[in-house]
């Protein structure tokens, strides 16, 4: 099952949900929207190896916005630190987000159950597409889970801005 | 719902799911990680109707795989359930690399038991390598008496283009 908004702010309250800043206002009927922080993550490589600790290289959004080109790949953050022992969320784009071609995650939605920090958005702009700092850009919903729970305890929890993907150490 | 990784473990030594082979240690909080199989199947040409594909082992030395144009993969390991109905993504790891996995079609059907076509887009070029850990799959409950349709996909495990 599905949450509420509603039903977010009551877990938010009772500590079963953890969003950090919270703001009521940022509720919406199944989902809790998230803003974009404002460090931003670009691969250096043309040619990406999961074998490879990648190269890359982190700047910030200019408060007057960056247009990500057509094509363009990076990789952004959350603005909230967002996690939950008790229910697993889902991340989602905003529908004006998405509207304008840009996708927040390429295939990896579903978060652990456990995990807290920034999620890093897989940013794939389809087309020309301006961002800026505080911008709302996508949500998160919480979904009920069936049978005993293990924390995650992966190598991205406590996350902080965008983080790097570390499959290379699959290959050691 | 969604089962955790403990209730995963546990409908699989029921029979409830299979995953073939299974691995405790590829079991997440909410999901199991799957693998890629060693044969891609690669954009030939158009015959006027549809896609033609050629299957491509991926060598030792990786796959390249080139943005803007979709390949087929196929996951290693058999994965269904009779029980709960499923959703096959890619692992964040892959996802943060600008690979994605399952371009819309993420929904597995109850009953579906093989190892399933992956559909491969990469945002940068990107080498892939066969039985890496690529992606994950989560199984969810069903409300409702379970009626199987006839399926087109379900009984492939080598990975198959569009039939139409």
């Amino acid at each position: 099952m599905i949450l509420t908004g509603q039903e977010i702010s009551n877990q938010v309250k009772k500590g079963m949900i953890k969003i950090s800043p919270f703001n009521e206002a940022q509720i919406t009927t199944n989902s809790y929207d998230l803003r974009l922080g404002n460090q931003i993550l670009r691969y250096k490589s043309d040619v990406l190896d999961p074998k490879v600790k990648q190269d890359y290289e982190m700047f910030s959004i200019p408060a007057e916005g960056l247009i990500l080109p057509q094509g363009s790949f990076h990789l952004g953050t959350t603005f909230e630190k967002v996690g939950s022992d008790h229910f697993v969320p889902i991340l989602h784009a905003k529908s004006g987000t998405a509207r304008q071609g840009l996708f927040v995650h390429v295939t990896a939605d579903l978060i652990d159950i456990g995990s807290y920090g920034n999620l890093t958005l897989q940013l794939y702009a389809t087309l020309p597409v301006k961002i800026y700092p505080g911008m709302s850009i996508a949500q998160v919903t919480f979904w009920q889970p069936l049978g005993e729970i293990k924390l995650y305890s992966g190598k991205y929890q406590g996350s902080e801005g965008p983080r790097a993907s570390e499959i290379y150490r699959d290959f050691k | 719902m969604i089962l955790t990784g403990s209730a995963i473990q546990k409908a699989v030594q029921c029979g409830d799911i299979v995953i073939s082979k299974f691995d405790d240690s590829q079991v997440n909080p909410n999901s199991y990680n799957y693998h890629l199989g060693p044969v891609l199947k690669v954009f030939d040409h158009f015959d006027g109707e549809k896609a033609v594909f050629r299957p491509e082992v991926i060598p030792d030395t990786g796959y390249l795989l080139k943005p803007g144009q979709m390949y087929l993969g196929n996951t290693k390991e058999v994965i269904g359930s009779r029980k709960y109905a499923m959703s096959l993504i890619g692992r964040s790891s892959v996802g943060r690399l600008g690979l994605f996995l399952q371009v819309s079609a993420n929904l597995g059907h109850t009953t579906s038991e093989h190892q399933w076509t992956l559909e491969l887009v990469a945002a940068k070029p990107i080498l892939l390598y066969a039985g890496m850990r690529i992606g994950q799959v989560s199984f969810w409950t069903n409300l409702g008496q379970i009626k199987p349709f006839s399926s087109t996909y379900a009984h492939f495990n080598e990975a198959h283009e569009a039939v139409l």
